[in-house]
């Protein structure tokens, strides 16, 4: 197999607090392929952004990178001084988050943005990078760009204002983009807009994405593969028409059957009782465990590793052979 | 339970409500720029009725007064135009001022936010027990508080939770008390705008679930407000689209899905993702909700509208049959 654009290995990030070490990824491992999008559901708390801020080497002191490394195209990013990674970032790693007000300074035109990052990034001179901005505008869809790129964010629709930050993080053209919730501040009309962009921008160009929601159905709709993350773990990660089918894992069964769809016809939602646990009371064992209908004994005690099951890999003991089994 | 009307009259009725904010600047700076006064037409001439027992949705973007019309229900905000009735009372009328009073009890809300909608500073038992204290329905503190204990049993909290503060509980616990504040008062109708909005999907198939088996035990009768069509799908008897302050369509739950007519509700439908849905292409949406200070002329939702023809630019259409659309509607009219 090629080299993947981006692979993660053992990731653990942990947050130093006064009432003791919070892990709030706990050794998180992924590949992304080129031009794939992967991707990452759960819940509030399940860790996905702080796996998309911690490939960026955007972790806010007390938390911090506590093991593990985070490959770039074959090379190690994790390790990198501040201004080395601040000149991967945007030139090499795009993104995109969810709320496009916050993400766009009010007090500059759209154009004066997409040009500072233009040339930050590239050796076009102004002109060139203004041509270039307008042309990007263009491929995001925003209609007479050659005038909307002097406007300023609050002139945009929430809808055209995430286009704009699309368009800034395709701006060097990064080979690989971390969307965190990119249509979740956004009506459902305009959700299908943006989502249908991503995906006709990366088949395009190639790039990798990593979508980050909480939202299965945008999942279902634009990743290739998924990765179920619950308490700071990944739980099951495949190919997207495996997962959200035939889940295997009972987190992931029960979060595809707690959501209401507008094909099926189920009388009531499956309901997983509790809620997720907090990062300071993270059970023994599965984390899983208190609110899993399946669990056993072993469960308790010892924490599933994600196991290969067909195309994917679950951590789920249901699925793995105890050790003593596999020699016996 | 014997003097309720049968099951087909309307429990609620609302018939041509309106409500226009002003939206003009200052005072001053109408003077010195010569701007006009600006009007904005939330809620523009909405009908509906609501059946006993049953669960009624609005569904619609943001913008479209879905809130703005529930609002006006409950009487939280004044209606610029139009009537609501419940059980009969009129809820503007001065002649009935005191009925209604007497009906207020039977009307609650659950809000979206659980975390801006409960006292911080307030223990659970007491904001539950607001209701009941307000309505003077149960005497003595004893039996209060054992009513406490019994409405947070039905929600699925302990009644030992009646001495917590609401920090204390997640989202979906939080949102458990405010169900329970709404019993209270033995509520028959209460109007729920977006309660599951701001709940993880686990969280909200509990509540969702929890909503159902309440409606069933007590008879309940539900608005409900989301811009999520699968839950209004899952929720609904009955559901009506809005669009920019208009009413566009009004459907049986099941069939809406099945069979959508409006052209914007075929649109909405198209756009939602879903599970089902991995794989699929579809089809492309066009435009966004126009700013309602300026809404397009005639039927508002012609400028994106794929069947619009000259008549929807200058006339606004009619509901005719739970639909408001010329092109629907035009061999009906013309047979007419």
């Amino acid at each position: 197999m090629t080299v993947p654009v981006l692979s993660v290995r053992d990731l653990t990030v942990e947050f130093v607090t006064r009432r003791g070490t919070l892990r709030a990824l706990d050794k998180i491992s992924f590949d992304i392929a080129r031009g794939e999008v992967l991707g990452v559901v759960g819940e509030s708390g399940a860790g996905k952004s702080v796996t998309g801020s911690a490939i960026i080497g955007l972790i806010d002191p007390p938390g911090r990178i506590a093991g593990g490394e985070v490959v770039l195209s074959g090379e190690r990013v994790d390790n990198r001084p501040p201004e080395a990674m601040r000149r991967i970032r945007g030139k090499r790693i795009g993104m995109i988050f969810q709320d496009p007000l916050t993400s766009l300074n009010p007090l500059y035109r759209v154009g004066e943005q997409l040009i500072e990052t233009i040339r930050t990034h590239t050796s076009l001179n102004a002109a060139e990078a203004r041509k270039r901005a307008i042309a990007l505008l263009d491929e995001v869809g925003i209609p007479a760009p050659d005038r909307r790129i002097d406007g300023y964010p609050h002139e945009f629709s929430g809808g055209m204002r995430q286009r704009v930050v699309i368009a800034l993080a395709l701006c060097a053209e990064p080979e690989f983009i971390i969307a965190d919730e990119p249509t979740t501040a956004l009506d459902v009309s305009v959700q299908a807009q943006i989502i249908a962009l991503i995906k006709r921008l990366c088949s395009e160009r190639g790039t990798s994405v990593m979508l980050v929601t909480h939202d299965m159905g945008v999942i279902a709709e634009t990743a290739d593969r998924v990765a179920v993350m619950y308490a700071g773990r990944i739980a099951e990660i495949g190919p997207v028409r495996d997962v959200v089918k035939d889940p295997l894992h009972p987190y992931a069964k029960g979060l595809m059957g707690a959501i209401p769809s507008i094909e099926g016809d189920a009388d009531r939602l499956v309901q997983i009782p509790g809620s997720m646990p907090r990062l300071s009371a993270i059970p023994r064992g599965c984390a899983f465990n208190p609110r899993c209908a399946q669990a056993f004994a072993r469960c308790h005690v010892e924490r599933p590793e994600l196991t290969r099951v067909g195309d994917r890999q679950v951590a789920c003991h249901l699925y793995d052979q105890p050790k003593a089994e596999i020699a016996a | 339970m014997s003097q309720l009307p049968p099951p087909d009259a309307a429990f609620v009725q609302v018939r041509d409500l309106k409500r226009v904010f002003d939206v003009s600047k200052p005072w001053l700076n109408r003077v010195l720029e010569h701007a006009p006064k600006q009007y904005l037409k939330a809620v523009d001439g909405v009908s509906f009725d609501i059946r006993k027992g049953e669960t009624f949705a609005l569904v619609g973007e943001s913008g479209s007064g879905k809130s703005t019309v529930a609002r006006m229900v409950v009487g939280l905000l004044p209606p610029s135009g139009g009537t609501v009735s419940i059980a009969g009372i009129s809820m503007n009328d001065v002649a009935v001022a005191q009925e209604r009073q007497r009906m207020r009890r039977r009307i609650q809300m659950i809000f979206q936010d659980p975390y801006a909608s409960l006292n911080p500073r307030w223990r659970v038992g007491r904001i539950i027990a607001e209701p009941i204290r307000a309505f003077d329905i149960i005497e003595g503190e004893g039996d209060i508080t054992a009513r406490i204990g019994e409405l947070l049993t039905l929600v699925g909290l302990h009644p030992d939770d009646a001495k917590k503060f609401p920090h204390e509980f997640s989202g979906g616990q939080r949102q458990r008390i405010a169900i329970a504040r709404a019993l209270a008062s033995n509520a028959e109708f209460i109007v729920c705008d977006e309660p599951t909005s701001a709940l993880d999907v686990s969280v909200q198939a509990q509540i969702l679930n929890l909503m159902r088996d309440l409606q069933q035990k007590f008879g309940l009768t539900y608005l409900f407000i989301s811009h999520n069509l699968a839950v209004v799908r899952h929720m609904a008897t009955r559901i009506g689209v809005m669009y920019l302050g208009r009413l566009v369509e009004v459907s049986e739950g099941k069939q809406l899905f099945s069979a959508p007519r409006h052209p914007y509700t075929r649109m909405l439908l198209d756009a939602v993702p879903d599970l089902a849905m991995v794989g699929k292409a579809r089809e492309g949406v066009k435009g966004e909700i126009p700013n309602p200070i300026n809404p397009p002329s005639g039927c508002t939702f012609h400028p994106r509208c794929p069947l619009a023809f000259d008549r929807c630019k200058v006339e606004n259409p009619a509901v005719i049959d739970g639909v408001a659309c010329h092109a629907v509607n035009g061999d009906r009219a013309a047979a007419a």
